[in-house]
């Protein structure tokens, strides 16, 4: 075996220098191998993203320095800015949440629509978010999970809860039909009527596993 | 879909509740046990010795889930691949957006590797694991010469092997204050790059070792306690040395609390030195760790111990706050008891195995990820190994551990991951 003759120890590998003092090893036989050779690898992924964080900036800088040259045309410039920081926003819970889609689209509802009712609330409210925003997204992020779900043959416990939360979500909209702040109802209508059947299919098909879930979810 | 029928879920144990929220790639609460054949490792053998192993390990099954207020494991039917080694030792096990067994097993060339998460099991769970698949994989690899070998020896039942026994021996009119201790020595440098940690270990004689032990009237964890201490000590500068160097001692409660527990049941206790204190003589600091060991080492203590912590889990407003609060305040609270600490020291032990299998067999190692610098250390018959990880490029407390070694006359053998 190799000999360290500073450290006084046999060194067992392929190595050419002393794991302790990095000196050199007297030649021998090569011994056992322990560990495989994993060469390092740097990240191969990130230059996609530091272009697109790039083309983000440029993209950025240039509106707000044209609309300070020509002022009478409106604050557009800060729309764009804001407009790049919501795409970021869900470019960002997406590739946290990559490795689990329908979390992912959870989250995702969750987001778009809260910044849907954001936008609409500064350029002056004129509803569409609750109108239409909300509701189709709902509606549409449930037929998209059933279709996962079944093509990945997903089973019920991987996927309920995420049913369920977009589930009570989607009631939500019911909150503005009573309260008659929408124009349009019809969206809203079909959405909560969708998610009152998919929650009422869940308990009553799934009823005792629903609750052993969720007893699960909920102990202290 | 009837799936959910007949899958069980099951709280984590006290020790274990630390875990989830404070691991990261930097730090990822993976340890390694291995066991060194002396022939190479055959991986359709070892898939198969496995699935073996695993019908009397349920618990080795389950999966790491969310809960509003706590972790969980949870039952599932994911398959448990075997694997030739293709990722750096200790990488991470539990992802959060996946569920994943939380354990892996791995060969490469002689070495049988089993990682897991330590949430799951601590070491002396995880040999009665690798013991099992150890002795499945020579049976089945080895049937003619074997077919005479005895049952192995630990044959807990189905629920004691589940137990909780932190539950189980929790007294909550048994506590002590917090004490803070004062902030320890850390070591500082450079780390490796990509997370990796750099493993080393050195396989020494257990005799000789012993002797050595024995010669300054301690015990084994004892001797190499204070040579790490005075390791650590001595490599650092003059304007660092005002803080003492400590080192935590996981401690196996199983010998002190009758447990057959394959999750986790162990305590910490640590040993310190002050150095700008007291005489950095090598025979000194073994006694002032000696007499560490004797105060701290006792049922009462440990017991007081863990009744402090177990106490905070069965506190009425702790089991109400939301896991995200949780998981915030537990990383905090991690952090700051982080500073009381240089390194840690974890001995496993002897493992023992059936007489007819030990000409295949030869050593068992084991080490755990870390971020500051930790050894682990256990024996098989002659070979103690002796394991260092730390994600620091600088190697010079291992060269000034394993040097005094030798200097004391111990042969040893090192082996070393390479990190280009």
């Amino acid at each position: 075996m190799k000999r360290c003759e500073k450290c006084k120890v046999t060194v067992a590998g392929p190595q050419e220098e002393c794991p302790l003092c990095q000196g050199p090893l007297l030649p021998g036989e090569p011994g056992r191998e322990v560990f495989p050779d994993i060469p390092t690898v740097y990240s191969q992924h990130s230059l996609f993203f530091k272009i697109l964080l790039f083309l983000s900036i440029v993209a950025g800088v240039v509106s707000l320095a044209v609309n300070w040259m020509i002022p009478q045309s409106g604050i557009w410039s800060l729309m764009v800015v804001a407009g790049i920081g919501c795409a970021w926003l869900t470019i960002i819970t997406a590739v946290f949440k990559r490795k689990n889609l329908l979390k992912n689209m959870t989250y995702q509802v969750v987001l778009i629509s809260l910044l849907a009712a954001g936008w609409d609330f500064l350029t002056g409210w004129r509803g569409w978010s609750i109108d239409y925003v909300i509701p189709i997204l709902c509606m549409s992020a449930m037929v998209a999970m059933s279709v996962i779900a079944k093509v990945n043959h997903l089973k019920l416990s991987e996927c309920a809860i995420y049913f369920v939360l977009d589930g009570v979500f989607g009631i939500v909209p019911l909150v503005f039909i009573l309260t008659k702040c929408l124009h349009v109802i019809y969206p809203s209508m079909i959405c909560v009527a969708g998610s009152v059947i998919s929650l009422a299919a869940l308990l009553v098909f799934e009823g005792k596993n629903m609750l052993n879930e969720m007893k699960k979810r909920l102990h202290v | 879909m009837g799936d959910y029928q007949g899958a069980w879920w099951n709280r984590l144990d006290n020790a274990a509740k630390i875990f989830p929220p404070t691991s990261s790639k930097r730090d990822t609460k993976v340890f390694r046990f291995a066991c060194e054949l002396n022939e190479l490792v055959d991986g359709d053998v070892l898939q198969k010795a496995l699935d073996k192993t695993l019908e009397a390990f349920p618990i080795y099954r389950s999966v790491l889930r969310h809960g509003l207020f706590w972790y969980y494991f949870e039952s599932s039917n994911l398959p448990a691949e075997v694997q030739q080694e293709w990722e750096p030792p200790c990488s991470s096990i539990y992802d959060s957006n996946r569920k994943s067994l939380l354990f892996k097993v791995t060969y490469f060339r002689c070495r049988i590797n089993l990682e897991i998460y330590h949430a799951l099991s601590d070491g002396t769970g995880a040999m009665q694991f690798l013991r099992l698949l150890v002795y499945h994989y020579l049976l089945f690899r080895h049937p003619e010469d074997l077919k005479n070998t005895p049952q192995m020896d630990y044959d807990a039942s189905f629920s004691q092997k589940m137990d909780d026994s932190f539950q189980k021996y929790y007294d909550k009119n048994g506590r002590k204050g917090n004490a803070r201790h004062p902030k320890a020595y850390r070591i500082k440098g450079q780390k490796l790059p990509e997370h990796r940690i750099r493993v080393i270990e050195g396989v020494v004689s257990v005799k000789q070792a012993l002797a050595k032990a024995h010669g300054y009237n301690a015990t084994l964890t004892g001797f190499l306690t204070a040579l790490l201490l005075c390791a650590i000590h001595e490599d650092r500068s003059l304007r660092d040395q005002q803080k003492p160097v400590v080192l935590e001692i996981p401690v196996n409660l199983r010998k002190y609390f009758p447990s057959e527990s394959a999750r986790n049941f162990f305590s910490v206790i640590s040993a310190g030195y002050d150095f700008s204190k007291k005489p950095p003589d090598f025979e000194q600091v073994i006694r002032a760790v000696d007499d560490c060991f004797q105060k701290e080492l006792t049922p009462e203590q440990l017991s007081l111990r863990m009744n402090t912590f177990a106490a905070i889990e069965h506190n009425p407003f702790a089991r109400v706050t939301p896991l995200i609060l949780k998981d915030v305040a537990l990383k905090i609270g991690y952090h700051a008891a982080a500073k009381e600490s240089t390194g840690a020291l974890s001995n496993i032990g002897k493992i023992s195995m059936p007489q007819e299998l030990i000409p295949y067999i030869r050593l068992f190692d084991v080490f755990v990820s870390t971020n500051k610098l930790q050894i682990c250390l256990c024996s098989f018959e002659d070979n103690l190994t002796l394991s260092f990880t730390s994600p620091f490029i600088s190697t010079d407390i291992q060269k000034r551990f394993f040097r005094s070694l030798t200097s004391m006359g111990l042969e040893v053998e090192i082996a070393s991951n390479l990190i280009h």
